[in-house]
């Protein structure tokens, strides 16, 4: 299935190439969790990294479904 | 004594008369410094019921026992005042360079009363102080007014000082600092204009004496280090300033966008962190003393927005920008210099337009009225506003007083994104519930400086929180009020301070924050006594606030009954009725957000 994953700021670094604007699609398989299509990119999973589903807090085990989105950026403070 | 000088100059406009005197010891460690000084002060001297643009409202400039010592972001200062916007309490915040050579002139605080008949700018050269005519600087701009002022005194003095829309008396007027710095928010600079005080300059050599220097030094390298090491692994903050922020709020459909009505922009790429970085950035600025540097230096180097200046910082992005449904970046660069030059809040001037704009697309405000047609996304239109509410020159006088009396008196209330009269910043709080909460409850009406949650509710800092549930928010918001009292009273940064001086269960981790202000004044502070001296001041705002009149805790119409209409957030409003109760009564107040007697004898306040 499809899914996109979109890195925000400093983490961009880690996307591949043909990322446009922070955002690759990936063709994961059925039953793919969170935690698994992050964790394809070299950026640190503990909790020095935000990482939502659709913009939404959700477990990191929670399996995704096509047209997802998972977004990474890292926990620092702004605004 | 250490830390602190524990002297104030006192400067009364209208005889132009100066004096000095001392703080007592035990009012200073109570109040902290800064802000806490300064409500101690504000409370007991004037009169909260006083117009906020007469002569009786008093104007207060005050470091604290951290500014101008080795602390790295030791560089704040506190402008505090009753604010014509809201009518309650202002207190803004500033870095820079400004605040340290305030304090180096051997006072930590300055209090302006009275009102000068001609326009004024003060001079303080250590204990040598003037009140000298303004006159040929009066009409000019703030960047004009800043190389003039240095020009004729010192290049090694700092300035503070308002632009037109100051002296004009516009209410989202900024005291601007080293040009490009505001204490930006609740028309602090239209209460300076009110008194004719056009600038403050001040210079000098008083460096306040450590308590233990060797320990500071030792410290601050330390923390410094900590701030390094995370600038080398790639802090966004020092990559991109806090203009990196809209991807995040944009992706958890939090972003202020035309005036509220949604919560994420379809322009965002467009006028993000990347796209300034890529497009107009010249290098990152610091204010004094600081390892983060997350100030931008840009320039837009031809077209019809040629300009240089610094920002635009994330509050801009999603007030002029986004608010506005702006997507030209080059046009929201140029509306920030405006901002900067004519000394305006970029918060209150963009979420104002917004509301116009809006009121313009509804019908409510004609053509006529306005003088131009006043669509989302017409960058032109804007700046041209900014300017018009700057000199308040037709329409824009209406603009002048912000969105909540533009909407009132245009008959649609209902439009204003306002608590106490003041604009919201940029995280809708329908989707961010504890920043709903704080909106509501803050002593200064809608302002994320107030006790930013969306620390931990947006940027996970020191932990995450899921922003749409309302469970444990009442905790949080008290909290962060309370710490951030304690930062504005030190005078740190928050930036630096909220990432480095807590721990994962929210304690001030004391080497950090305690200890820092216990090397400088020697008080002895454990990190119980600095937080609870924090909930004292937040406290005695509290009681300014009510005694001004201002009682009501709630939220706009839009945030309680329009559910947000996209993005992650889609169909929520704030849930406030399920998080006040239980925050009065953490907060030890009574239904009625009113502090209880027991509370107010707990932290040693006149009852
Ligand atoms: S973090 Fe930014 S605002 Fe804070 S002191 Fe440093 S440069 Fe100034």
């Amino acid at each position: 299935m499809m899914i996109h994953v979109k890195l925000i700021a400093n983490y961009r670094e880690a996307l591949p190439p043909e990322a446009k604007n922070g955002v690759v699609e990936l063709d994961v398989p059925d039953g793919t969790t969170v935690y698994e299509a992050i964790s394809r990119f070299d950026i640190p999973l503990d909790d020095t990294s935000v990482i939502v589903l659709n913009g939404l807090t959700v477990d990191m085990s929670t399996p995704l479904k096509e047209g997802d989105m998972v977004t990474a950026f890292s926990a620092i403070a702004g605004g | 004594m250490y830390g602190w000088h524990l002297r104030i100059l006192r400067v009364n406009l209208t005889s132009h008369k100066v004096t000095t005197e001392d703080v007592d010891p035990k009012i200073a460690r109570d109040y902290l410094g800064g802000r806490g000084w300064a409500i101690h002060y504000l409370y007991k001297e004037m009169d909260p019921m006083a117009d906020p643009l007469s002569p009786d409202n008093i104007l207060i400039f005050a470091t604290g026992p951290l500014t101008a010592t080795p602390a790295p972001t030791g560089n704040r200062y506190m402008v505090v005042t009753k604010s014509p916007l809201t009518g309650a309490l202002a207190h803004s915040n500033s870095g820079g360079e400004f605040p340290t050579w305030m304090k180096r002139t051997g006072f930590d605080m300055f209090i302006f009363e009275g009102k000068s008949s001609e326009p004024v700018y003060v001079f303080v050269n250590e204990d040598q102080i003037e009140v000298r005519s303004a006159a040929h600087v009066w009409g000019k701009d703030v960047h004009e007014t800043t190389d003039i002022l240095k020009a004729e005194t010192s290049a090694d003095a700092r300035v503070a000082c308002i632009g037109q829309a100051g002296e004009n008396l516009a209410l989202m007027a900024a005291i601007m600092n080293d040009k490009h710095r505001a204490a930006a928010r609740s028309g602090v600079g239209a209460v300076m204009g009110s008194k004719n005080l056009k600038a403050v300059v001040a210079m000098g050599k008083k460096n306040p004496k450590l308590y233990d220097s060797a320990k500071m030094i030792s410290l601050s390298v330390d923390t410094s280090k900590n701030v390094g090491a995370d600038v080398k692994k790639g802090s966004n903050m020092r990559i991109y300033g806090t203009s990196y922020v809209p991807q995040v709020t944009n992706t958890l459909g939090i972003l202020p966008t035309r005036n509220f009505l949604q919560g994420t922009f379809e322009g965002v790429n467009n006028i993000d962190g990347d796209a300034l970085k890529n497009q107009y950035l010249i290098r990152h600025t610091p204010c004094y003393r600081c390892p983060l540097s997350c100030g931008r230096l840009t320039e837009v180097p031809d077209g019809p927005y040629k300009g240089k200046g610094e920002g635009p910082e994330y509050e801009t992005i999603s007030s002029l920008g986004t608010g506005c449904g702006v997507s030209n970046l080059a046009a929201l660069v140029k509306a920030n210099y405006l901002c900067n030059e004519y000394g305006m809040d970029t918060i209150t001037t963009g979420m104002t337009i917004a509301a116009a704009m809006e009121m313009y697309e509804k019908g409510y405000i004609s053509e006529e009225i306005i003088g131009m047609p006043l669509k989302f996304g017409d960058h032109d239109a804007m700046i041209e506003m900014i300017r018009k509410m700057a000199y308040r020159e037709g329409f824009g006088n209406d603009l002048a007083q912000g969105s909540y009396r533009l909407a009132e008196k245009y008959g649609h209330p209902e439009i204003a994104v306002t608590t106490r009269k003041q604009e919201f910043p940029g995280y809708d709080p329908r989707g961010s519930q504890g920043m709903g909460l704080l909106y509501a409850t803050s002593n200064k009406g809608a302002s994320h400086m107030e006790g930013d949650v969306a620390y931990e509710e947006v940027f996970g800092v020191p932990v995450k929180e899921n922003p749409l549930t309302t469970e444990g928010k009442p905790e949080l918001v008290k909290h962060f009020e309370d710490s951030f009292a304690l930062m504005d009273s030190s005078g740190l940064c928050v930036f630096v301070a909220i990432r480095y001086a807590f721990n994962k269960d929210r304690m001030i981790l004391p080497q950090r924050l305690a200890e820092m202000m216990n090397f400088s004044t020697g008080a002895g502070y454990t990190p119980e006594e600095a937080l609870k001296a924090a909930e004292r001041v937040y406290n005695l705002e509290r009681m300014f606030l009510l005694k001004a009149g201002s009682t009501e805790d709630t939220l706009p119409h839009r945030m309680l009954h329009e559910p947000l209409p996209d993005g992650p957030a889609k169909g929520k409003v704030v849930e406030l009725d399920k998080m006040l109760p239980e925050f009065y009564k953490l907060r030890g107040w009574d239904e009625k957000g009113v502090p209880t007697k027991e509370k107010l004898e707990e932290l040693g306040l006149p009852l």
